[in-house]
């Protein structure tokens, strides 16, 4: 038992990340149906941006522990949230009006770019944040270890991603993405900027998953220009198992499937451990043709 | 007068120039340079190309410079393929590489049949050099000679329960099986046989599971980002059991990854590396690598391509001929302990190097590796 | 209308393009013309994907799996039950159908992106079952059901119950095709294998050609365009994109064949998730929908790296600044497909009468 409440957090931890950066993508969607392939090398990018800046200001030694990441992420946020921007502007933007999956082979080359940029930039090595800047004491609750670092990265996706499902359920520019989501033109009519609403969603989506760059890189340490690819599509995956489009449903999905992952390399198979996750998701999509939580906005058919 | 001899030393070097350039002696090098294993490819051209000057410097090979002809393959067996087909069209006489073994194999075919011999550095599947291929070499050791070193040392260390765990790749579950099949044959207990999936971050889940099988001593086979991960990772959840690495681990990353106290005690087998190794050339060699690039090569296996490039060098220059013949049977039967950068290099009839090659280190307190 | 051009302007330049592409070998050394083969390598299986993904309209990104489950199927007759290649090429494709027949059935009705991340972990399932050697499993499983039915072939009980994928290590030395006794050795004479590729490609062009213009191909253009009154005029909207879906997998299954047989080599990495994503960025850059437009797209996607290869480092770099340029110059693909034209002149206007 304690087993398995130990791999219940293991896969918590990491679908907490998982859940952060399939926001993004669900945002995204949401009000554009697009998938953006370049999500994760923007996530990539929030990390190694973060890790130059750590290093260039010694943000930590200077402003302590919590200040001085609270400032790192605030850094990140407004950066790749601009390079999310200006990703829309070059690469989407001219591309609203063509067959949807024209955008997907934009994204998908953007993609390349952005990795071969990193890797070209940063060297192809991986590379490694400074140690010891986040605690590394550990909790005992229940008998059970928690180290202390682990309750500060779940805590810290969690009111993210709190505050940007108030930010969209309360504020009145929520109201607007919620509107522009739903169906743009009416959107428009009503009075709604649309552009600028889609260059808030490309603002805030990037920003998220640059931040979560930020918090992995913190967290595990080392950091590699190819990783975006593959949390890009765990992320995907998440996105689409909670309902995509719907911005609690990439909460549950992403910790769901951090929670997938963890249990079935637990019990079932480690070296089978994407085949279980990805069976799982399909038996999910069979039942529940729409995602767990489904979409909020219908597409039209 | 001084302008005079300005211009005559000017064209003579234009002159010497473009004498040169016409006609040069062309080796090979498939790496990747693009592509997951990007780190290597770019460290074997560097070293290559370094090479490549000294040997120039040094008045050429059969009167003619080197010159390295490089393709990208991408770390992929398709483009390592076209890499291959592209490189036996532009007149090399030898060629050096590639990196990962289902890589090579997919190029080997293609040089046997263009009579370009061929010397991979990172390859170290057996069945590569089971096929009977004249034109094939490589600087690695194979796998099953390392399982032997593997098992031995984990015998050696008095554990009973021991647990294997590789990424599967074609290297990693190489060499993860043939230490299994020595270690059945043993009296000890193998209470985990499974893998990771390589390139992920979170390795709690299989610490845990290996915490659970109580496992005495850990075997892990797959590459240094992995195994640093997982130390850094141990040393978190406070789960102190000692970790064993083959050659893939050997990066000095590894230690940057881990952090120095969660690094220290790790274990590996490797070749040397080349700060362990005494001779001249290996010597000179780092220090012209790190004055060129600012830093020493990240790990041995680009070094092993710039020992490739080395033979190749002295073979040609042995036979004094780009006879591809001549330097097959030259390597396979003339070269005896050429003073390579990773100890001395013979091959045997397979075109496997031989020797003793592999050494067993420990990372310190201070981060160094120290040979056993 | 009798004194209209024999051929159009179009059907001059498919002309002269089929015989340069036919006479270049002629021109090219062994690298330039291997590089050719992979571009008609790709774009025989991009043609497939299109016929899923172009016409059907589904958004399919998992087409390696099909490939994949034909080379395999190639490479372990050939290696290790002595198949001659050739004869594999319809084992292969039936069995990438059959593959696809099952795993299709229930998900086919997914809509878009949830069809497209179903299809992105068929891939990755079917690479991971070839990487854990899952067919092993299966042959030693098979193996008993032979035994308990009492058959007494020994030597082919035993050639079954050692089948294997070969794990991470793929397998190594798939026999080089042979027609009527002429051994094609790609890695040897790449022209020769040139002219293999060349015959097949041509034939999946008159194949997809004439299913894009028969009724069923209309049929299935109508659904993708509008599902919803397709199905509404009584065209059975499941069973066509079911049918199309095993039409392409069967179709990439024997291209798999080719594919073993050229590089005689065959491991889990040339089958990944990218592999897929490369086919579907050739068929939706070049034109989807449009046999011209995808053949086109294989060559760029195919040769542009190629050609890029003294960019070293940067030329992934370079590739994909092209890509996206391209995609937002032409944002329907660089040869979309034309609307299908009616000619109503065919129609004597004196015959109709009210």
């Amino acid at each position: 038992m304690e087993q398995f409440f130990q791999q219940l957090t293991n896969g918590l931890a990491i679908g907490g990340i998982y859940a952060l950066i399939a926001l993004g993508y669900t945002l995204v969607y949401g009000v554009l149906k697009l998938i953006n392939f370049a999500h994760g090398d923007l996530f990539t990018i929030g990390a190694f941006l973060g890790l130059s800046l750590l290093t260039a200001f010694s943000l930590t030694d200077k402003l302590g522990f919590a200040m001085g990441v609270g400032a790192l992420v605030l850094m990140i946020v407004c950066l790749v949230g601009i390079i999310g921007i200006l990703l829309d502007q070059a690469a989407y933007k001219p591309l609203r009006t063509s067959p949807r999956l024209s955008a997907v082979v934009s994204a998908l080359g953007m993609s390349i770019v952005f990795s071969n940029a990193i890797m070209l930039v940063f060297g192809p090595n991986p590379q490694v944040y400074p140690h010891g800047i986040l605690p590394t004491s550990v909790l005992h609750i229940f008998g059970l270890p928690f180290p202390v670092k682990r309750l500060l990265l779940l805590v810290t996706s969690v009111v993210l991603m709190a505050a940007l499902y108030f930010f969209i359920q309360k504020t009145t520019i929520g109201a607007a993405i919620r509107a522009a989501a739903i169906d743009q033109d009416a959107a428009r009519l009503m009075g709604i900027n649309v552009n600028l609403v889609i260059m808030l969603i490309f603002f805030i989506g990037p920003a998220l998953g640059g931040a979560a760059g930020v918090m992995v890189g913190l967290y595990y340490g080392q950091i590699k220009w190819t990783m975006g690819w593959l949390y890009g599509l765990k992320a995907f995956t998440a996105a689409i198992l909670g309902g995509i489009g719907n911005i609690p449903g990439a909460m549950v999905g992403g910790l769901l499937l951090g929670v997938i992952e963890s249990l079935g390399s637990a019990y079932i198979s480690m070296a089978w451990k994407d085949a279980i996750t990805f069976v799982v998701l399909i038996l999910i999509l069979i039942v529940r043709p729409t995602g767990l939580l489904g979409e909020r906005v219908a597409e039209k058919i | 007068m001084k302008k005079i001899l300005f211009l005559i030393a000017a064209l003579s070097i234009i002159a010497a120039g473009t004498a040169l350039a016409a006609d040069t002696v062309k080796i090979g090098l498939t790496a990747p340079i693009t592509g997951s294993w990007a780190a290597e490819g770019q460290d074997m051209k560097q070293i290559c190309e370094l090479l490549a000057d000294q040997v120039n410097a040094d008045g050429g090979l059969l009167g003619k410079e080197v010159e390295v002809v490089v393709a990208d393959d991408g770390g992929n067996e398709q483009t390592a393929a076209l890499a291959a087909q592209r490189l036996a069209t532009k007149g090399i006489v030898a060629v050096v590489g590639t990196y990962g073994s289902s890589v090579t194999e997919a190029s080997q075919g293609i040089y046997n049949a263009a009579k370009i011999p061929q010397i991979a550095n990172g390859s170290t599947a057996v069945r590569l050099t089971e096929k009977g291929l004249k034109y094939f070499f490589r600087t690695s050791p194979r796998d099953d000679e390392q399982g032997r070193v593997a098992a031995k040392t984990l015998m050696g260390m008095g554990y009973k329960k021991i647990a294997i765990l590789h990424d599967n790749t074609t290297y990693a579950k190489g060499l993860a099986e043939e230490t299994k099949a020595l270690l059945d044959k043993e009296p000890v207990e193998l209470v985990f046989f499974d893998a990771l999936t390589p390139g992920e971050q979170d390795y709690t889940t299989i610490l845990t599971t290996l915490k659970t099988k109580n496992a005495e001593v850990v075997f892990f086979t797959g590459y240094y980002p992995e195994a640093g991960l997982m130390l850094r990772q141990k040393k978190e959840m406070g789960f102190d059991v000692p970790f064993v690495g083959g050659d893939a681990t050997n990066n000095p990353d590894l230690v940057k990854i881990a952090g120095k106290d969660a690094a220290e005690g790790f274990y590996f087998i490797s070749p040397p590396v080349p700060q362990d190794l005494p001779s001249k050339e290996a010597k000179d060699f780092l220090a012209a690598y790190t004055k060129k690039y600012g830093a020493a090569p990240g790990s041995i296996w680009a070094v092993l391509s710039g020992d490739g490039f080395r033979v190749m060098v002295e073979a040609i220059k042995q036979t004094n001929s780009t006879d591809p013949n001549k330097i097959a049977d030259y390597l396979h039967t003339g070269m005896k302990d050429f003073p390579g950068l990773t100890g001395t290099i013979s091959f045997n009839e397979k075109g496997d190097r031989v020797g003793d090659v592999y050494r067993v280190y420990k990372v310190d307190a201070e981060g160094g590796f120290i040979l056993q | 209308m009798n004194d209209a051009p024999r051929f159009s302007k179009r059907q001059i330049i498919y002309a002269v393009v089929a015989v340069v592409w036919i006479v270049s070998p002629l021109f090219l050394d062994n690298y330039q013309t291997d590089v050719l083969n992979t571009v008609g390598l790709y774009a025989i299986l991009a043609l497939s994907l299109n016929v899923i993904l172009g016409y059907g309209g589904m958004f399919h990104m998992g087409h390696a799996a099909f490939y994949a489950i034909g080379a395999y199927t190639t490479a372990i007759l050939s290696t290790q039950f002595g198949v001659p290649t050739m004869w594999t090429m319809p084992i292969a494709g039936i069995l990438a159908g059959v593959f696809a027949l099952i795993v299709a059935r229930p998900i086919i009705h997914l809509r878009g992106d949830y069809l497209l991340i179903v299809t992105i972990g068929m891939v990755e399932i079917v690479r991971i079952a070839i990487i854990n050697d899952a067919v092993s499993s299966a042959a030693k499983f098979l193996n008993k059901g032979f035994m308990l039915l009492g058959i007494q072939d020994w030597a082919l009980c035993e050639k079954i119950a050692n089948a294997s994928t070969g794990g991470p290590n793929g397998i190594f030395g798939v026999a080089a095709p042979s027609i009527f006794g002429f051994e094609i050795n790609g890695i040897v004479n790449t022209t020769h294998y040139f002219f293999l590729i060349t015959a097949f490609l041509a034939a999946t062009i008159l194949l997809f050609f004439l299913l894009e213009r028969s009724r069923y191909g209309r049929a299935l253009r109508y659904l993708c365009s509008d599902e919803i009154a397709a199905e509404g005029s009584g065209v059975n909207t499941s069973g066509y994109k079911l049918s199309a879906f095993v039409i392409g997998a069967f179709w990439a299954g024997m291209a798999g064949t080719l594919f073993a047989g050229k590089i005689t080599f065959i491991s889990p990495t040339s089958f990944t998730f990218a592999e897929s994503v490369t086919l579907f960025m050739i068929v939706i850059l070049g034109g989807s929908g449009y046999i011209p437009g995808v053949i086109l797209g294989a060559l760029l996607v195919v040769g542009l790296p190629e050609i890029f290869q003294d960019f070293q480092k940067w030329r992934m770099l370079v590739f994909g600044i092209v890509l996206v340029i391209m995609m937002v110059l032409r944002p329907q693909g660089i040869m979309p497909p034309k609307p299908p034209k009616y000619p109503i002149h065919k129609v004597d206007e004196r015959e109709v009468t009210l």
